[in-house]
């Protein structure tokens, strides 16, 4: 009994050895991805579309987390310089305090990804995002579509949750959001934020702001799980689905269950498969450091462009708006449905 | 200074921040446009409901003469636990019972065994194993969080079960029945630590434990309940965190922990032990919550409510320590 164990577990392992080794083979290199934090689901989401994009073109992904700290993410950086990847996905806790890490890892002759939070103070390889300010832009098209249904015109109040104010993604969406809105002076924006991007600060925010401001029209957060506990503060005043609109961004399956159920009225996806996907598809291209050319690019059947900033190559992935109408588009990545088709590199 | 004077003067002292909270609310009232209404108030107590209860169990602890850092994560834990037993949504599972109301008492039980049992090793590493309280809680401040986050996998879990939600909903004379569940904490745990033996030696022990412990206390029997008590109070704020926000994320109670230390101290608690009261604290906290809707309502940004917050947290330690030096005059 004790000999057929041994044997099964030889055998059991030299297979492993042989899978590995396959494995390996297979393997094209590997890159770190540095992300800002595992509190969202929009990041931990990314994680998983990454590794598997990464996965159909060959190569292996390590992650490391940096819980929202700019100086832990500084040091992780150094550290994966240190092990010399073949390349870098950079998810930035704050824009621009990573700049000079990015310098050093280019200057290592490691490749820098920059993935969804734009950096536009330092050349980078090659960068994936939709656009937080952009992100902004779609959002208030989305406002005034709801408040011309509401009210016939682009008038009314707007209360604007934002995330954590030390947050740059939050502010960014705010920037596009207002710089778009100014244009409708009728339109009132009260602005305040959830600290540290906590449900229940918005939740308290809502219910605050339905009794000093009982007009208002349209709650609009930067993140789908601060609409759940606007919903609940709502919910909890005695208000009924449609009695104030409710929006948020980054399309999180949170914020697609809330539109089916009524309560939500539109969500602004931030496209997470298309943008982890171009990161894939253009992985080869940067890891050889080759030539990304500009244009028009079909990403999971998104028309994505590329263009050369001053920071680098650049793809830019339209965010969607979701409304009930859409919300079962297996694209949106809150359906949690990633795309059956492997991505294969660009030649 | 006539004995009626001294009695007045020593009810005030007892009570200052009862005072300090009429104060403000006064001058909120007549200066911040929209404050002065009923539903503000409302509000105002239905806000302090998590943080309320999660400053009780502090408070029992620093009472106690020690510390507690882990009533956040802990909270955070028990809605998480609260949220993927029994939403629909996310990460939810929707556990069938049958009766649905079971699942009230379930969710309670379950936070509860958790909060107890992170209570329980808290207090075995600090009576037992003779560690730090504060490195002890600490810890477990971080170790519970990032339970939280391998259990969500950073996902969230949504739309609890309505038999649950129903506490969040339902009104009693405007207030919502969880908002009765935080007041009615306060109630026993203020007659615990006035009117029974275990509140008294709690003092005592904090006061100084060693004497305690030749009175014959029962120090470390006393301690360790105190640091269950802390993780099921923690817990029980963590089920109505999660009621209140019909579910539970990855980062849902994060910074609580300052705001209840805040609530405490300012409640008069002091940090050093042997001092203190739970009335108190719940004041602290309703005084929090009425500066934080008043910033909200004059749009302020919100870096003010910190700078306010922090600034509070001074001004009530030397209050306290003022507080000290006139009552030993009077003695």
């Amino acid at each position: 009994m004790r000999k057929r164990f041994a044997i099964g577990a030889m055998a059991l392992a030299g297979a492993m050895t042989i899978a590995q080794a396959g494995f390996a083979q297979d393997s094209k290199g590997t890159v770190y991805y540095l992300v800002p934090t595992l509190l969202d689901e929009f990041q931990t989401g990314s994680i998983t579309a990454l590794e598997m994009f990464l996965g159909q073109v060959g190569y292996d992904m390590e992650t490391l987390n940096a819980d929202n700290k700019t100086d832990l993410q500084q040091t992780q950086m150094n550290d994966v310089i240190a092990l010399h990847p073949d390349a870098i996905i950079l998810a930035a806790v704050d824009f621009n305090a990573l700049a000079p890490g990015v310098e050093a890892a280019r200057d290592a002759g490691i490749p820098v990804v920059i993935f969804d939070r734009q950096i536009d103070s330092v050349v980078s390889d090659f960068t994936s995002v939709a656009g937080t300010v952009e992100i902004g832009h779609t959002a208030a098209g989305v406002v005034q579509d709801l408040l011309t249904a509401r009210n016939g015109s682009v008038t009314g109040k707007v209360l604007q949750i934002l995330g954590d104010p030390g947050d740059p993604y939050t502010l960014d969406i705010q920037q596009g959001f207002e710089e778009v809105m100014a244009d409708f002076p009728d339109v009132t924006i009260i602005t305040e934020p959830a600290m540290q991007w906590e449900a229940s600060n918005a939740g308290t925010i809502a219910a605050n702001a339905i009794v000093s401001d009982p007009d208002i029209d349209i709650i609009f957060s930067h993140a789908a799980h601060l609409s759940v506990a606007v919903v609940a503060a709502l919910e909890a005043a005695g208000k009924q689905p449609g009695d104030i609109d409710v929006m948020s961004s980054n399309g999180a399956p949170v914020g697609l269950d809330l539109i089916r159920q009524g309560w939500m009225q539109a969500e602004v996806e931030q496209p997470l498969y298309a943008q982890a996907a171009a990161v894939a598809m253009f992985m080869d291209k940067v890891v050889n450091h080759e030539e990304i050319a500009d244009g028009e690019y079909d990403v999971l059947g998104l028309p994505s462009v590329v263009t050369h900033e001053a920071w680098g190559a650049t793809i830019k992935i339209p965010g969607a708006a979701i409304t009930a109408d859409n919300v079962d588009n297996p694209s949106f990545w809150g359906n949690l449905q990633p795309p059956e088709e492997p991505v294969t590199s660009v030649e | 200074m006539s004995p009626g004077q001294r009695r007045t003067l020593e009810f005030v002292l007892d009570n200052l921040v009862w005072f300090i909270l009429v104060i403000v609310l006064a001058i909120f009232s007549a200066f911040v446009p929209n404050y002065f209404q009923p539903q503000i108030f409302i509000n105002i107590i239905e806000q302090s409901t998590v943080l309320g209860v999660m400053s009780i169990g502090l408070a029992i602890v620093i009472i106690a003469g020690h510390m507690d850092l882990s009533v956040e994560s802990v909270a955070a834990l028990s809605a998480m636990v609260t949220g993927i037993l029994f939403a629909s949504a996310g990460i939810g599972q929707d556990l069938p019972l049958s009766p649905a109301w079971l699942k009230v008492p379930v969710s309670i039980i379950a936070g509860l065994a958790v909060g107890g049992l992170i209570g329980w090793l808290n207090g075995i590493l600090v009576v037992k194993v003779k560690l730090d309280a504060f490195i002890v809680t600490l810890a477990a401040f971080i170790w519970v969080r990032g339970t939280v986050v391998a259990l969500s996998g950073g996902r969230s879990a949504q739309s609890l079960a309505p038999e649950i939600r129903w506490f969040a909903i339902q009104r009693v004379f405007g207030l919502p029945l969880s908002a009765y569940i935080a007041i009615l904490c306060f109630v026993v745990f203020s007659v615990m630590m006035m009117k029974t033996r275990f509140g008294r030696h709690l003092k005592l022990i904090g006061g100084n434990e060693t004497a305690a412990f030749r009175a014959g206390i029962k120090v470390n029997r006393v301690l360790v309940t105190a640091f269950i008590m802390s993780g099921m109070i923690a817990a029980l704020a963590g089920w109505l965190l999660a009621i209140r926000t019909s579910g539970a994320t990855a980062n849902l109670g994060i910074g609580m922990l300052f705001q209840a230390f805040a609530a405490v101290v300012i409640g008069g608690v002091s940090l050093k032990g042997g001092i203190g009261g739970v009335p108190g604290v719940y004041a602290g906290v309703l005084l929090l919550s009425s500066i934080n809707t008043a910033i909200n309502l004059l749009h302020l940004p919100a870096e003010y409510t910190q700078v306010i917050q922090g600034l509070l947290v001074l001004a009530a330690v030397l209050l306290d320590t003022m507080k000290h030096s006139i009552r030993k005059r009077l003695a």
